[in-house]
Order: C-alpha cells, then structure tokens, then sequence
C-alpha cells in the first residue's frame, strides 16, 4: 500500500476543529428528524407535506456525506464516483415509479376494484 | 524523513496513487455507489406495491409504530456522530478516544438492531404480518432487514477493529482503515434516512 501523504500544521488545525462541527451537525440532524416527526401531523396539503419531507430528508443526507463521510475535504473525484451511483439508483426508481405507476400496470385486482377514469366516463 | 518534522499525515490526498485518492477509499466509494442502486430498487419496489395496495391489504399505519422508529433514527444518527469522532481520532493518534468512540457506536448500533429485532417480532407475532402473507410484508421486511443485515455487518466490523486496536498494531498511519469503515457505516446511516422518510414517515401523511 502507499505512504500517506503529509499537510502543513495550518490544516493540521482544521482536523482538530472538526470535533465542535461534528456534534454541531449531528445536533442539527436531531432537529431536523424532530422537524419530520411534526410535519407528518401538519393539517396541510399532501404534496406540501411530501415535498417538506423529502427536502429534510435531502438536507440530512448532504450533511451525513459532505461532513461525517469527509466529502467536503476529499477530492472531488469521490463526489464523482459516489453520484454516478447515487444519479443511477434515482433514475432507476423514477423509471420504476413511472411504469407501475401507469393504469396499464396496476395489478389486475387492484385495477378492477379502481376503475381508470375512462371507463367510469363510458358507463 | 519523519512525519512529525514533515508536519501531520494528510488523511484526504495519497500523491502516490494516480487519482491522488488513496485505493481502499477510492475501493469503498464505488461499492457505496452500487450499494445506491441495491437499495433504490428495494426501495422503488417497496413504493410501488404500496402506491397500489392489493385489496384487503393492511394499512401499514396501524401496524408501524412510529415512536420506535424515530428512536431507532436518532440512535443511528447518534452512532454516526461517534463514528465521525472515531476517524478523527485515530486520524489525531488518539487510540484510547478511539476506543471509546468505537466502543458506543457498537454501542448504538446493538440498540438499533435490538429495536429492529423487537419490531420485526411485534409485527409478525401481534401484527400477524409476514414476509409470505401479504405483500406489505414482503417488500417490507426484504427491505428493512437487507439494512439490518447491514447494520449486523457493520458492527461485526466495528468489534473487529476494536479488538485489532488492543493488538497495538493500529495506529495514525492506519487511519484509512478506520477511515474506510466509517464510510460504510456512514452509508448505513443515509439509506435509513431514506427508509426513515419512504417507508415510515409517509405512511402518516
């Protein structure tokens, strides 16, 4: 394996102020999984709600990568590599989502108990 | 030349390797990435079989409990802060802060699966849901224990460092293996955010 590089003792100082901004984070991860817990209950619209959590959710997750997982420090290329990934799995669950969202691919029980809007129309 | 005259090791950059990323890091950053795509489809199947339930299907907010869960996500979070803290001290020579961080994230990481464990055995025994008899349970568990079994791997791994850090052998100069485990409990932690947020917390809206 290769040596590990060496820094200058003013990044040397970055590394120990790491401590404060680690339990500052996970403080503010708290919140705001606090933050979710109350959203749920909220009297509002469905699709605000659902927005609200996922941008927490979004939120929590940036903060886990770019801090506790060093990405904010590392080089860019782990950024990279880990989105591709990231980008790959989300373009595959909206695909997913799309097709068995569409009429044609509901299961046959659940489609007949909820007939398409077009068929309602006829009869 | 010593790395005390030449200043602390840098933890981030390896000018040896060509990416200027040290291998293992660069090693645990791909497997995260396909590990993404695993959990999306479990995820995305999950949602699909609950955005067009079966007739007869149990709602799944009767059978959740919401409370648990949100104490499961706290401790995991809680894990990942110490994990955090761990890298930072084996990346400062700091062993026996390293132990003790080691220590409680095994620590939380038992308390999250014994939550799971209490779970999984509440739904099938008091529920009467399971993997085989409704699809709720089947995508349901499938998910949630992939990551259990993840959470179990990791703290496997976990131990097994805190024991290999009483050899002696484990110093500043290892920190890329601590390192390394930290990625992949950190990656533990952000798929239950998501599972958190897909699975439990939209079933109440």
């Amino acid at each position: 394996m290769s040596a590990p590089a060496t820094t200058p003792p003013a990044e040397h100082a970055l590394e120990e102020s790491k401590f404060g901004l680690f339990v500052e984070i996970a403080m503010l991860l708290a919140v705001i999984t606090g933050l979710e817990l109350v959203t749920v209950y909220l009297p509002f619209m469905k699709w605000l709600l659902v927005s609200v959590l996922v941008v927490l959710s979004t939120v929590k997750f940036m903060f886990v990568i770019f801090y506790f997982m060093h990405l904010r420090w590392d080089k860019a290329f782990c950024t990279i590599l880990f989105f591709i990934g990231l980008v790959l799995a989300g373009g595959t669950m909206w695909a997913l989502l799309k097709l068995f969202g569409a009429e044609a691919s509901k299961p046959l029980s659940s489609a007949m108990m909820d007939p398409p809007a077009a068929v309602l129309r006829v009869s | 030349m010593s790395t005390a005259a030449a200043g602390a090791i840098d933890h981030h950059h390896d000018p040896t390797t060509t990416t200027g990323i040290p291998n293992k890091k660069l090693l645990m950053w791909a497997f995260l990435a396909s590990d993404c795509m695993f959990f999306g489809c479990l995820i995305s199947t999950h949602l699909i079989y609950r955005l067009h339930p079966p007739p007869g299907t149990l709602p799944a907010r009767q059978v959740f409990s919401i409370e648990l869960t949100s104490f499961s996500t706290f401790i995991l979070l809680m894990s990942s802060l110490m994990m955090a803290l761990a890298v930072n001290a084996i990346q400062k020579g700091n062993l026996k802060s390293l132990r003790w961080s080691l220590l409680t994230t095994i620590f939380f990481g038992c308390i999250f699966l014994g939550c799971q464990v209490y779970e999984f055995r509440n739904f099938v025994f008091e529920k009467h849901l399971t993997i085989t008899n409704s699809i709720l349970g089947t995508t349901f568990f499938t998910l949630t224990g992939t990551h259990g079994l993840h959470v179990l791997i990791g703290v496997i791994w976990l131990t097994g460092m805190l024991i290999y850090s009483f050899t002696g052998r484990l110093g500043e100069k290892d920190a890329i293996d601590v390192e390394m485990m930290g990625l992949y409990w950190h990656f533990v932690d952000i798929v239950w955010i998501v599972i958190f947020t897909a699975v439990y917390l939209l079933e109440y809206i």
